[in-house]
């Protein structure tokens, strides 16, 4: 599957974005009042909002809509949701929990080989885009997947997408291409 | 200019007079031509003793017909908007170019670009400014010029990474592929900056091939090509004799004095800075580095490497120290002499607490205390057996022996499993934790527990989460409410949250008094809110209505073919219906208008209605097509026709009253005057007006 001999690529998902609504409106004033862990910026008009448990931020607007980022897996993101919503629900805030939807997940891999960026978006010209006066990282984005895989010259993945299964996919079609254009490493 | 044959006299011999425009024949004096066209450039003397040239300019890719004068007025004068951009857009081009000095040809070039992404809509929400540079840098690219991403946005002072968002924008959406930056483009550029005189080329072949041994010891990968150049550059100059600092270096290149010597020193690791400078013009290592950030990245990870190891072999060393310690000490009793008399009553009591420290570890009543204790053992005992098992393997049991000898109790049954067992510390961890009888490792334990069932807890919520429900599985109550300050502490926050955000608050109130005292003045304007009127959806029942009504609603643009759209709409549009204008001074204005009349006089308000809704732009098109004024009509009709059958009466009230009152209808005439009708007075005035006098024959 992975094409590799020896060891089994590993992918870490770093970061899980979600995002659910209460269906109700909250007072951002009471709730930076009367909770711990909470910052309200009033210019942008919103209350962040950190939990420890799962380890996320939440940033929280008065029209119900809310955010959650930080956490590693898509379920731990759900529990985080979801005691947010039980926290707001004690402030006394009809809460309703609905709509919850992952919105996007970062993962990091890394190969066991450095890959020359140049010939790598040479092979795929349209689909992979490489300027180093911008950025270090040649940029190979899938669009069935909505995957967006930010290449290293050391060898070192960074891959977003929608969902886990989609990030992985990407990184197993992605694989060959980079194997390709590998350049073994001396040391 | 060909010389021609006299027709007369057949001579070939014609003076052609430019300044009076005309041909003679010197023969025969018969004036062959008159009025030539000449292509000089005249000059006329203007106020002040000024001399112009006479002329219009007129521009290669203008609109494709001359404006005519005497009649045709668009909203835009002379041009359409979309022509207007393009110039707008050139002109722009040039003047960018030219102060980057790129030659015509890539300047013309640029244009095409700039073309296609009008044409593809992708000047939409961005700045002109912004999209031309990008076009210009593709040029480059394409091109090949040194010109770097940089070099534009100091010219235009706009952040790089904007210019070069848009940039990718552009290039992905006209699937230009630009070839790679190469920093052998930049070299004889960056050379010639840097003033070497005579030995410029050289320097510059030196550089080059730096450059080269730089890509290939991988140092180019993800790197700005101008910081190598910049590194190449200075080493180059050095070894030519030339002194050249670090920061003239930077000042021409537009790097950083850290990028540049971090560059320096990553070519300083590679094997090729150790050759001498004849030796490097020479000879060409086979070897091949790795990237730079690898190198590092693996640096780090043997540091963390060692430092791990060094820790776990200070806790051996250590561990056995304690052990030598344990052994004088319990020597050290034996020898100590017996107290004799009351002193050994006391000695007693002291006696076995220091036993207990000593020998440190013992079955005790007190859980806690000793209980720390002996989890402090357990780990650093794990950790010594642990590391003698990984260096010595299993034959050393002896060191373990010994170790377990000190050691009473539950640990016994610790070791034979840890012996057996994983190498992984969390196994000793949870042995610990479950062998020892402490009220901390239950409800560890619990907690555990409860977070497992949490995640296992996940799938039940996707039925509820439909009804907005929220599942309280899982979730620790007493531990959310940690979350929540109680009402002291909500005290606290609230006077220091005013205290912090005051500024802010009092914005607040005084927008509002602000806006109260307005209202209350009366002068009190909301700021509108930008809200985009829906397109009613057109509702026709064949395509050729449809047509006629998008038409009607969307600015009818000179580029359309009437003849084709009539044909096309032959099935539903017949050519006579009346329609009513404001009193027209032009007989021909009213003859082109005129058309039998209606019979319902509803018919006919919705027709003033619509006519005047779409008079304004009727008469451009009739007046400015004289041939198509018939063709225009028609369309009018039918759409008229149209938009009479589909509209409702009420709606063309609606649309009557509003349109009537400010409607000037711009009456053009062959003379090129405009005049502005002031109000059509009311639609079914007019109507009435011209009830009568429709009556007439059609005049085509």
């Amino acid at each position: 599957m992975d094409s590799s001999n020896d060891e089994a690529l590993d992918i870490i998902v770093t970061n899980v974005v979600a995002t659910f609504r209460t269906r109700c409106h909250l007072n951002l004033r009471t709730i930076a009042l009367e909770g711990t862990n909470v910052i309200y910026k009033p210019e942008v008009g919103k209350v962040l909002m950190k939990l420890r448990k799962p380890k996320i931020t939440a940033s929280i607007w008065s029209s119900g809509k809310i955010i959650c980022t930080g956490a590693t897996s898509e379920d731990e993101a759900k529990l985080g949701a979801r005691r947010l919503a039980r926290c707001l629900q004690k402030l006394g805030f009809k809460v309703r929990f609905s709509a919850f939807k992952v919105v996007n997940v970062l993962a990091v891999c890394s190969m066991p080989f450095a890959i020359h960026l140049i010939d790598f978006t040479k092979n795929n010209r349209p689909i992979a885009s490489y300027e180093p006066e911008l950025h270090p990282a040649a940029t190979y984005r899938i669009k069935h997947l909505k995957a967006t895989i930010q290449v290293f010259s050391t060898g070192s993945l960074t891959v977003t997408g929608p969902n886990v299964q989609n990030v992985a996919t990407a990184v197993e079609q992605a694989y060959p291409l980079l194997f390709e254009c590998r350049k073994p490493l001396c040391k | 200019m060909s010389s021609r044959v006299c027709k007369t006299c057949g001579g070939s011999d014609i003076d052609v007079d430019q300044a009076r425009g005309s041909a003679v024949c010197t023969g025969c004096g018969s004036v062959l031509e008159d009025n030539i066209i000449v292509s000089e450039v005249q000059f006329v003397e203007g106020s002040g003793g000024v001399s112009s040239a006479v002329g219009q300019f007129v521009s290669a890719d203008g609109p494709v017909k001359a404006p005519l004068l005497g009649s045709g007025f668009h909203t835009s004068v002379g041009k359409e908007s979309r022509a207007q951009t393009l110039q707008s857009g050139k002109r722009q081009i040039q003047q960018l170019g030219s102060q980057l000095q790129l030659n015509q040809h890539c300047l013309d070039t640029a244009f095409n670009f700039f073309k296609l992404v009008v044409s593809k809509h992708l000047t939409r929400g961005r700045k002109t400014e912004h999209v031309i540079a990008a076009c210009l840098y593709l040029v480059c690219r394409t091109e090949g010029t040194p010109h770097m991403l940089l070099d534009l946005s100091d010219l235009l002072q706009v952040n790089v990474y904007i210019l070069g968002k848009t940039f990718l924008l552009l290039a992905r959406e006209l699937c230009i592929n630009a070839p790679a930056i190469d920093p052998c483009l930049y070299i004889p550029r960056f050379a010639h900056m840097l003033e070497f005189g005579m030995k410029t080329h050289e320097v510059s072949m030196t550089a080059l091939r730096l450059v080269q041994r730089m890509k290939r010891d991988w140092m180019h990968t993800g790197r700005r090509p101008s910081g190598l150049c910049g590194a190449a550059l200075l080493v180059a100059a050095r070894m030519h004799k030339f002194r050249r600092s670090v920061r003239d270096v930077i000042s021409v290149v537009k790097v950083c004095q850290t990028t540049l010597r971090k560059r320096l020193t990553e070519f300083e690791d590679t094997p090729t800075s150790q050759l001498t400078i004849d030796e490097f013009m020479k000879v060409d290592l086979e070897q091949e580095c790795d990237p730079p950030s690898f190198t590092a990245g693996q640096h780090k990870a043997k540091m963390q490497q060692l430092e791990q190891e060094l820790a776990r072999k200070l806790d051996e060393v250590e561990g056995e120290i304690s052990c030598y310690k344990d052994e004088i000490e319990t020597e050290l009793e034996k020898s100590r002499p017996k107290l004799r008399g009351i002193y050994a009553a006391y000695s007693k009591e002291i006696n076995p607490e220091d036993d207990e420290v000593l020998s440190s570890l013992s079955e005790h009543e007190e859980v806690e205390d000793t209980d720390f204790h002996a989890t402090t053992e357990h780990l650093t005992q794990d950790f010594l057996s642990q590391v003698i098992q990984e260096e010595k393997g299993q034959g050393r049991k002896t060191v373990n022996d010994d170790v377990r000898v000190q050691e009473e109790g539950p640990e016994e049954e610790v070791e034979p499993q840890e012996e057996a067992g994983p190498q992984h510390q969390v196994a000793p961890l949870a042995i610990i934790l479950g062998n020892l009888p402490s009220a901390a490792s239950l409800s560890l334990q619990e907690t555990f527990q409860t977070f497992d069932k949490a995640e296992a807890g996940g799938s039940p919520d996707d039925e509820q989460s439909e009804s907005g429900e929220l599942d309280l599985n899982g979730i620790d109550d007493q531990e959310i409410d940690k979350y929540i300050l109680n009402d002291k502490e909500v005290q606290v926050k609230t006077e220091l949250w005013m205290k912090q955000n005051a500024e802010y608050l009092q914005e607040q109130k005084e927008k509002e008094e602000r806006i109260n005292k307005e209202k209350e003045q009366g002068t009190y304007k909301e700021k509108k809110k930008k809200t985009y009127k829906k397109r009613e959806q057109i509702q026709a029942s064949t395509a050729s209505e449809a047509i006629e009504k998008m038409l009607e609603k969307k600015k009818i643009s000179s580029k359309i073919n009437y003849d084709v759209l009539r044909d096309l709409n032959c099935g539903t549009g017949s050519p006579s219906r009346s329609s009513d204008e404001p009193p027209n001074t032009t007989t021909s204005q009213k003859r082109l208008n005129r058309r039998r009349c209606r019979k319902s006089s509803e018919a006919n308000q919705d027709l003033a209605a619509n006519t005047c809704i779409m008079g304004k732009r009727f008469r451009r098109l009739i007046s400015s097509t004289p041939k198509k004024k018939k063709l225009a009509s028609s369309v009018e009709n039918t759409v008229t026709m149209a938009t009479a059958a589909a509209a409702e009466p009420a709606d063309s009230d609606t649309h009557s009253t509003p349109q009537a009152a400010p409607n000037p209808v711009e009456v053009e005439e062959e003379e090129e005057e405009v005049e502005v009708e002031e109000e059509c007075v009311s639609a079914l005035q007019l109507v009435g007006d011209y009830g009568c006098e429709v009556e007439e024959e059609d005049v085509f």
